[in-house]
């Protein structure tokens, strides 16, 4: 091609250009195909992208499972304000698995089943009860109260005192009430008083007064001796005496034929309106865990995001640099 | 033992595409030198680093072709920067004289006009000629050697052609 035709013509341009490309040298290519492969040398190479994507999956798999091992692992006991939420299951069903071992006070999570004391036959003991029973909420409260009342009565018994209560604006509510039965029923009492909710406490005692009543008994007959041989002028005070002896072994008696119980009846706070279940406590817990994995994540970005940031900035500053450096060198060249 | 036949394949495997892709490599030198010398050193230079990162070579990431003239490309560089040190330390001579003297250094069979007008281009305007016409490489991957965008690289591209045209015609007119 004449260098006339090359003038505005850049296919010619190109075309010659390759065609006139230069070649190697066969001293070159002798000297390049004899090279040989150097000892290969230790050297740290960046992770490939799939092995950093295989790492952060399975970092993120083995925090679910570490998340999920906590959540199965622990919480089977838990406790809320007051620890009156028991995890033992309500006392319809464990009263027919398990008895339990005879304690006079029970609380918390170590109730298992009613437990009345069986008063002993010929003997005169006075019987003490108390019980804390948790019901839903404020209808079953209502219910609950009801209920109490009738089977008392139903029993033989009598209310002593009802202190009913419900807080406006609020789910909650309790009911206190002082039940008297007498003790021949406290059996079946006990037992229908703990189906109207799940036992958060219950507390018995008997107290032995049959010697006290013996002496009493005997303190009477002897004021009776004294009276029927005492002066007219002795006998007033005598008689005083012996009715007030009286009076206090009548409330002796009648306090060891009826027995005394305290009825509590609350419904939960709201809080702890439902007591979470296994699955929603083994959730809650894991839950927790991934939470608590996710601030440790955000504070390590935090403290090691501008340093991270800054470091980018500089690499990708240096490259612009040097690219800058190289043009400019290439353009001298 | 298989540490010794490992050797042999990656050794086999890189005479393979240095026999393939020598010319390549060195006229794409001789474009961004200007000078056949210093191509030929900087070519077998540039073998040489290959060999050594052949293993690091992803062929899912670019041709071997791409890949040597990266190579080759930062071989140059490195050279430039130790001759502008000597140049510098030493004054500045010899060097663009010496190549005003010397033969035809782009191809054999080029007009004077157009080896001029190569002449009087810079490195920077040779690389991307090089690249784009002689060795044929697509906008995409003539960028990527060259480190730079396919669009400032077309833009290279063009500037440098009508640069080109304008020396030859230049050239031809004196």
């Amino acid at each position: 091609m004449s260098p006339l035709e090359l003038v505005g013509d850049l296919d010619g341009i190109a075309r010659e250009l390759r065609a006139s490309r230069p070649a190697a040298s066969p001293a070159l290519r002798q000297r390049v195909l004899a090279l040989e492969a150097p000892e290969p040398r230790f050297a740290f190479r960046l992770p490939s992208r799939r092995l950093v994507l295989a790492l952060a999956a399975l970092a993120l798999l083995a925090s679910f499972v570490a998340a999920a091992l906590t959540g199965l692992g622990g919480g089977t006991t838990r406790s809320s304000s007051g620890g009156a939420v028991s995890t033992h299951p309500p006392i319809a069903e464990s009263r027919a698995k398990s008895p339990g071992p005879v304690t006079h006070a029970l609380e918390g999570a170590k109730l298992a089943a009613p437990y009345a004391l069986p008063p002993t036959a010929g003997r005169l003991q006075r019987y003490d009860a108390t019980l804390r029973l948790r019901v839903h909420d404020l209808d079953g409260l209502s219910r609950a109260t009801q209920r109490a009342v009738n089977l008392t009565r139903g029993l033989g018994g009598y209310v002593g005192s009802v202190d009913y209560s419900t807080r406006s604006g609020k789910r909650g509510g309790a009911a206190t009430l002082v039940l008297r039965v007498p003790v021949a029923n406290i059996q079946a009492e006990l037992d229908g008083l703990t189906d109207l909710g799940t036992i958060l406490q219950q507390r018995t005692g008997i107290l032995d007064v049959t010697r006290r009543s013996d002496r009493e008994a005997r303190q009477i007959a002897a004021l009776e001796r004294e009276l029927a041989a005492a002066s007219p002028q002795e006998a007033p005070a005598i008689r005083a005496r012996l009715a007030t002896l009286r009076a206090k072994h009548a409330r002796l008696l009648r306090s060891a034929r009826l027995a005394r119980i305290v009825l509590g009846l609350a419904t939960p706070s709201q809080q702890a309106a439902t007591p979470p279940g296994r699955l929603h406590r083994t959730l809650d817990d894991a839950g927790k865990v991934l939470v608590r994995e996710l601030e440790i994540l955000i504070y390590a970005l935090v403290v090691a995001g501008p340093l991270l940031l800054l470091g980018a900035a500089g690499i990708a500053t240096a490259r612009t640099v040097r690219r800058r450096s190289d043009r400019r060198l290439l353009e001298r060249a | 033992m298989s540490r010794l036949r490992r050797m042999d394949a990656v050794t086999t495997e890189f005479a393979e595409a240095a026999e393939r892709h020598l010319d390549d490599v060195h006229a794409f030198l001789v474009y961004l030198t200007g000078d056949r010398n210093v191509a030929e050193d900087l070519t077998a230079e540039t073998f040489a680093r290959a060999l050594e990162r052949w293993r690091r070579f992803d062929p899912r990431r670019g041709s071997p072709r791409a890949w040597l003239c990266q190579l080759a490309r930062s071989t140059a560089l490195d050279h430039f920067r130790a001759e502008e040190r000597r140049r510098r330390r030493e004054g500045r001579f010899a060097a663009r004289e010496r190549r005003e003297d010397a033969g035809p250094v782009f191809g054999d069979g080029l007009s004077a006009e157009l080896e001029q007008a190569l002449a009087r281009l810079s490195a920077a305007e040779r690389e991307v000629v090089a690249l784009r016409v002689v060795l044929e490489l697509d906008g995409e991957m003539a960028a990527r050697v060259l480190g730079i965008s396919a669009t400032a690289c077309s833009t290279r591209l063009s500037r440098a052609l009508q640069k080109l045209e304008k020396e030859v015609s230049a050239g031809v007119a004196a």
